[in-house]
């Protein structure tokens, strides 16, 4: 974990083994198939499911404050927890629920790193037992701004020309693709990216163990190679906001950026707003490469 | 030999008692069931044509209209159990039954089995897409201009 910015915000598979039941400790399970937390979990892990108890069934937004207080109640999550994420596919739906959680302001929230990718190949068992939980003591405040753009902050942002990361498949930011190859078309009118995104596809944030890859892998990547800056107000999106958390996670946490935001909304409000800028190809401002 | 929709009827019965942990174990047990591409089919996965695109992981779909009826081959990538167990329940479903009763499978079948509300909205709608396939390819491959055809 040296050289990250925040190297606490990791943990690794043996500390899990060790802390997963300290009753200081929730680790919590999210991941894209629910089955695979039945199917074997880390004992005494908890599942929160981002689509069934992160979002709001009605409206396109996450639970409000007091469904967030009772979903941390009923999984045994007080406010003083250490609140340990991990999942299937490179943690990327723990880094979304772990970005909720910070939405929320809660304090002590971390990664297992590799996730469940990382357990497996460090032969630790799981386990199908159903975990006791007992309820936690929650109050949360309104939701933090400061980790969420919304979609007229996105506008002002381009117009503004400040930084912007398309984490999307580079298919999906030239526009030839509505969705990730091979996933479902959540139903985006137009394809393209945010004129001055540049694309950073997510998956460069990962090694083939699960695990993030080295600060300076990723100081190469986002701030050599892209031109990031540390110090600018950086936006990431994706399709849906989830892949996006990650590399939200990875800025922000990981490489120590002072200001990045998640824009869930993402190309499935983008793609879709009437009036908004859109460009296709390449290159950030859509220019032949 | 009991009808599709019989079958998908004791199927819903099997499902609609349990609550969301005891359902997602029970997904479970169907997709153990799954059976192995048999050799004939295994000759023909290296194309890739037949995978489903509107599915989150890979999931090949091979269905086919035999003398015997219907019959669903699949193969489905072990990190989606939940995608393997419903898969594994429409081809225990169709098995060797006519190709008007495959159609017939309502679109409802996850919103029976209770499904929906434990899966969520996306990946119900990516299952509803795999039970679309399974139909397609079956009405594909039972009339005779159907690239599937034997």
């Amino acid at each position: 974990m040296a050289g990250y910015a925040n190297p606490d915000v990791l943990v690794t598979t043996e500390w899990v083994a060790e802390h997963a039941h300290d009753p200081h400790v929730r680790i919590v399970e999210s991941n894209e198939d629910r089955a695979l937390y039945t199917q074997g979990h880390v004992a005494g892990a908890v599942e929160i499911d981002w689509q069934v108890d992160l979002q709001d069934q009605v409206r396109r937004d996450y639970v409000d404050r007091t469904g967030f207080e009772k979903l941390c109640r009923d999984n045994g999550i007080s406010n003083d927890t250490t609140v340990v994420f991990y999942g299937d596919r490179n943690n990327w739906w723990a880094c979304y629920a772990l970005w909720v959680f910070k939405l929320y302001g809660h304090k002590d929230c971390r990664i297992m790193d590799g996730g469940r990718k990382k357990w497996q190949l460090d032969e630790r068992p799981w386990s199908t037992d159903r975990v006791d939980v007992k309820p936690g003591h929650y109050t949360a405040p309104e939701q933090d701004g400061s980790v969420r753009a919304f979609r007229d902050e996105v506008l002002k942002h381009q117009k503004g020309g400040r930084p912007l990361v398309d984490v999307r498949s580079p298919e999906e930011y030239c526009g030839d693709r509505l969705h990730m190859p091979d996933y479902p078309n959540e139903g985006a009118l137009r394809g393209g990216h945010i004129p001055g995104a540049v694309n950073i596809p997510w998956p460069l944030s990962v090694n083939e163990d699960g695990t993030f890859k080295s600060a300076k892998d990723l100081e190469k990547l986002y701030v050599k190679g892209a031109g990031l800056k540390r110090r600018s107000p950086t936006i990431a999106y994706c399709r849906i906001g989830e892949r996006s958390s990650l590399t939200w996670f990875v800025l922000t946490y990981l490489l120590g950026f002072a200001k990045v935001k998640n824009y869930d909304g993402s190309w499935m409000e983008w793609g879709n707003c009437v009036g908004v800028p859109v460009v296709k190809g390449t290159t950030p401002d859509g220019s032949p490469a | 030999m009991s009808s599709v929709a019989q079958r998908i009827d004791s199927i819903v019965e099997e499902f609609s008692d349990l609550e969301g942990r005891e359902k997602l174990e029970l997904l479970l047990e169907f997709a153990a069931r799954l059976p192995a591409l048999p050799p004939h089919i295994v000759s023909r996965r290296a194309s890739g044509d037949h995978r489903v695109h509107e599915c989150q992981t890979p999931v090949y779909l091979w269905p086919e209209m035999t003398a015997e009826g219907a019959k669903l081959h699949a193969e489905v990538a072990p990190e989606a159990p939940t995608v393997m167990g419903f898969v594994a329940i429409l081809a225990e479903a169709v098995d060797g039954r006519p190709v008007d009763e495959v159609l017939s499978v309502g679109d409802d079948l996850l919103d029976r089995m209770g499904l929906s509300q434990v899966l969520g909205i996306l990946r119900t709608r990516g299952l509803r897409a795999i039970l679309g396939h399974v139909k397609r390819g079956v009405l594909a491959a039972s009339t005779p201009t159907g690239k599937d055809s034997p």
